[in-house]
């Protein structure tokens, strides 16, 4: 008797049971404070807007592939490859798919889901709202993230969240020295459902280590003697 | 080492059998006129191998002369070599009248070499009809099997010669019997009459003053090959095919074929212990054009994934074949995307095609031992990456071989030039690809920009203004100084990164002057860098070249 109960006891403890809180995607720790439930949910769409968000997309993809994920990138020529290495993207699981036309890109994404977590688009023209649904759908139910890194225009929909970015400041260049190096961004998120609610925190992006950190409490971005800009 | 145990089979007269003259007749087989073979009636006249014509004639003024045809002889020869056939595959068939095999399966299964000589005779005599003799000689090498079918007692019957008795047999033969002049003629004035003496010299001598035919040569005298028989079973042709007749009109019976197809394929390798790590998918139109593509599968493919991506490709080609039958047309309807993404069947299932297929093959094209797949023991990685290339291989067949593509680190000054890209048809996703580590780049590239790197990166450079305090136009000098201090950034027509306004410019640093190959006066630039921070605290990498400024790329 007692062995069949130590045995339910084990059986309760090994049993295989997630709660939708543990299956929250990561996001990087200073991003934290944006997501109500301390994470993201798999299968969202996300859309980036403003200068810097592009850094912002990038962190936020490195932290969702981890080290086992791919990412697919569809149609987005400009996108700095190099940064996203110093950002944490693994080049070696990273695809890169041609520009593709826009009524051809529902079956493109279809293809991907599943296969990759995360999906960054930035379509140059409408996308039509029955594919658009039904993408989203799609997406939501294989858990692959879409990054929209043009702030989802061109989406005949509202994106779940939406990530606006301002850049601050940047640090280490002045007047014809220096050069850039650090930028303190203020990031926000507005979204639907959970998320509605506007959200708002300061970063730094990149960080002395080259990822997203939290600014230092002097107001600098990065602790040390800040010069000061001689702005002219 | 002794040379590969082998079984010769000569018919000593063959080309005067294969012209047909019966061998009581005088006759001679020349060459540039010489004699090359002739009849024991010839013989008998004292006509000799390597007399002139003229000569042979005086001896034998009846003699038929014929020309050499080796066609011919190799034409009529066959029937023999047929005939050793049934008793083993492996038959070579090396001169006129000369046939070998090696003996080391046969004699086992007819029981011995004696018995198996006997029964190479029983099986040619019959095919030669009594038109002219055979020898039979066994021994070591094909050199000593040839020699001893030739010898003085391969008349009465075969000769074998045992194991170990090879070099034995070859001390008496004369030098001659290598039938290199240049050679013997040497080796005679030198006092070396037989292969037994030659045999006896260093190896390392000989090479030394007649090179490598001389050690070739002296293989041979030792009893071994000169190069070991050529005895990898023959290439088999592992291709299946399939002619539709009629041709076929859609999708589905294509794939359907393939299907069947690849699972034929699967089962002949299976039976070889072969698995298929590149598959070559061919399909011709009834227009009889051929399309070929080749798919690589880190895993050996099996019989679902050939067929699964002969429907690809098909599907592919198709699609543009339709794509490009009708321009103005959209390229794919509504409920050709909604089948597409609701159950993952192909969009051009049920489509008709302008054209039909009238013939499918699948080519195996590199095999592999098949020793089945080590799997991780978590799945994992394995599973992922089994994914992502059946992904990339739908897309490429979809949009084009290389409309997917993986990055990879190389050298380079620029934002855009430190990473290169290669189509992911090149590479194996599965396989840890060192380039793709940033540390595979480990020189330094005096001049690059100092980090960060840009989030976003023009394809094409977007020209701009850039003005110093005094309204001026900026530039930069020879010494790689700018001529005033950057103030405004002017967008030049509409502007993706700024829009229409001028910007000022709060901050900024450089010039980084670039000179790059600057010795190949065909790809020479000359570019200066400078970073400026703008009046919406956005930050741009901007470049200089031929007087012209432009966003090269921006800190996104």
């Amino acid at each position: 008797m007692a062995r069949t109960q130590t045995l339910r006891e084990l059986h309760d403890r090994l049993a295989p049971f997630t709660l939708a809180h543990d299956r929250l995607l990561a996001v990087p720790a200073p991003l934290l404070p944006l997501f109500p439930f301390g994470g993201l949910p798999p299968g969202q769409s996300i859309g980036f807007d403003g200068p810097g968000s592009w850094s912002v997309a990038l962190a936020m993809a490195a932290a969702i592939t981890g080290h086992e994920g791919w990412m697919a990138v569809i149609g987005i020529e400009e996108l700095g490859l190099v940064a996203a290495a110093d950002l944490g993207v693994g080049l070696d699981r990273l695809l890169l798919i041609e520009t593709v036309p826009s009524a051809q890109l529902g079956e493109v994404v279809a293809a991907l889901v599943g296969a990759v977590k995360v999906i960054a688009i930035a379509p140059a023209r409408e996308i039509h709202h029955r594919d658009a649904r039904r993408l989203a759908a799609r997406a939501r139910e294989r858990e692959t993230t879409l990054l929209h890194l043009n702030g989802g225009r061109h989406w005949p929909h509202a994106l779940d969240v939406m990530i606006q970015a301002e850049p601050e400041r940047w640090e280490g260049i002045g007047q014809g020295h220096g050069h850039l190096q650090h930028r303190r961004l203020s990031v926000g998120v507005t979204g639907r459902r959970s998320s509605a609610r506007q959200r708002q925190v300061s970063v730094v992006l990149p960080d002395p280590d080259g990822g997203l950190g939290l600014p230092s409490p002097e107001g600098a971005a990065v602790g040390g003697p800040v010069r000061p800009l001689l702005v002219g | 080492m002794a040379g590969v145990r082998m079984t010769v089979v000569w018919c000593p007269d063959w080309p005067i059998i294969a012209w047909g003259v019966p061998l009581d007749e005088p006759a001679v087989v020349t060459v540039a006129n010489r004699v090359v073979a002739c009849s024991p009636a010839a013989r008998a006249e004292g006509v000799a191998l390597g007399q002139r014509r003229r000569d042979a004639q005086s001896r034998c003024p009846q003699v038929a002369v014929l020309e050499r045809d080796p066609d011919r002889e190799a034409r009529l020869f066959e029937p023999v070599a047929a005939a050793l056939e049934t008793l083993t595959p492996r038959i070579e068939v090396g001169g006129s009248g000369l046939v070998g095999f090696p003996t080391r399966g046969p004699s086992r299964f007819f029981g011995g070499d004696q018995a198996l000589a006997q029964r190479v005779l029983a099986e040619v005599e019959p095919v030669l009809a009594r038109r002219g003799e055979t020898r039979v000689g066994i021994a070591d090498g094909v050199f000593t099997a040839r020699l001893a079918a030739g010898s003085i007692e391969a008349r009465s019957g075969p000769v074998v010669i045992d194991p170990g008795q090879t070099a034995t047999f070859l001390a008496d033969i004369t030098i001659d019997a290598l039938e290199l002049p240049a050679l013997t003629g040497v080796l005679r004035r030198l006092g070396i009459n037989t292969l037994g003496a030659f045999a006896a010299l260093p190896v390392a001598d000989v090479t030394g003053r007649f090179g490598q035919g001389g050690q070739l040569a002296h293989r041979l005298a030792r009893g071994e090959d000169d190069y070991p028989p050529d005895l990898r079973r023959p290439a088999l042709d592992l291709a299946v095919t399939w002619q539709f007749e009629p041709p076929a009109e859609r999708i589905e019976s294509c794939a359907f074929v393939a299907k069947m197809l690849a699972d034929d394929l699967h089962a002949t390798l299976a039976g070889e212990g072969l698995a298929c790590i590149r598959v070559a998918i061919e399909a011709e139109t009834e227009q009889g054009i051929t399309q070929l593509r080749l798919w690589r599968h880190e895993g050996a493919l099996s019989a679902a994934a050939i067929a699964e991506r002969a429907r690809w490709q098909l599907d592919g080609w198709l699609r543009q074949a339709r794509i490009s039958s009708a321009p103005g047309s959209t390229p794919h309807s509504d409920s050709d995307i909604n089948s597409g993404i609701d159950s993952g069947v192909d969009p051009g299932a049920g489509a008709g095609i302008g054209s039909g297929i009238t013939r499918l093959t699948l080519i195996p094209d590199e095999v592999i031992p098949a020793t089945g797949r080590q799997l991780g023991l978590w799945g994992g990685r394995n599973e992922q990456v089994d994914d992502v290339t059946r992904v990339v291989a739908r897309l490429q067949a979809m949009l084009g071989p290389d409309a997917v593509s993986v990055p990879e680190w190389r050298g380079g000054l620029g934002p855009g030039e430190r990473i290169t890209l290669i189509p992911a048809a090149a590479v194996d996703l599965g396989e840890e690809r060192s380039a793709t580590a940033a540390c595979s780049v480990r020189e330094p590239w005096p001049g690059q920009i100092p980090t960060p790197a840009p989030a976003r990166v023009a394809p094409d450079p977007i020209p701009v203004e850039v003005l110093d305090d005094w309204g001026e136009l900026l530039g930069v000098d020879g010494r790689g100084h700018t001529t005033g201090l950057p103030a405004v950034v002017r967008p030049l027509g509409p502007n993706p990164v700024l829009g229409r306004k001028p910007r000022a410019v709060v901050a900024w640093a450089g010039p980084w002057p670039a000179d790059q190959r600057w010795w190949d006066p065909l790809t020479h630039r000359r570019r200066a860098r400078l970073q400026v921070v703008l009046d919406d605290n956005s930050a741009h990498l901007l470049a200089l070249e031929h007087q012209q400024w432009s966003i090269e790329a921006t800190y996104d």
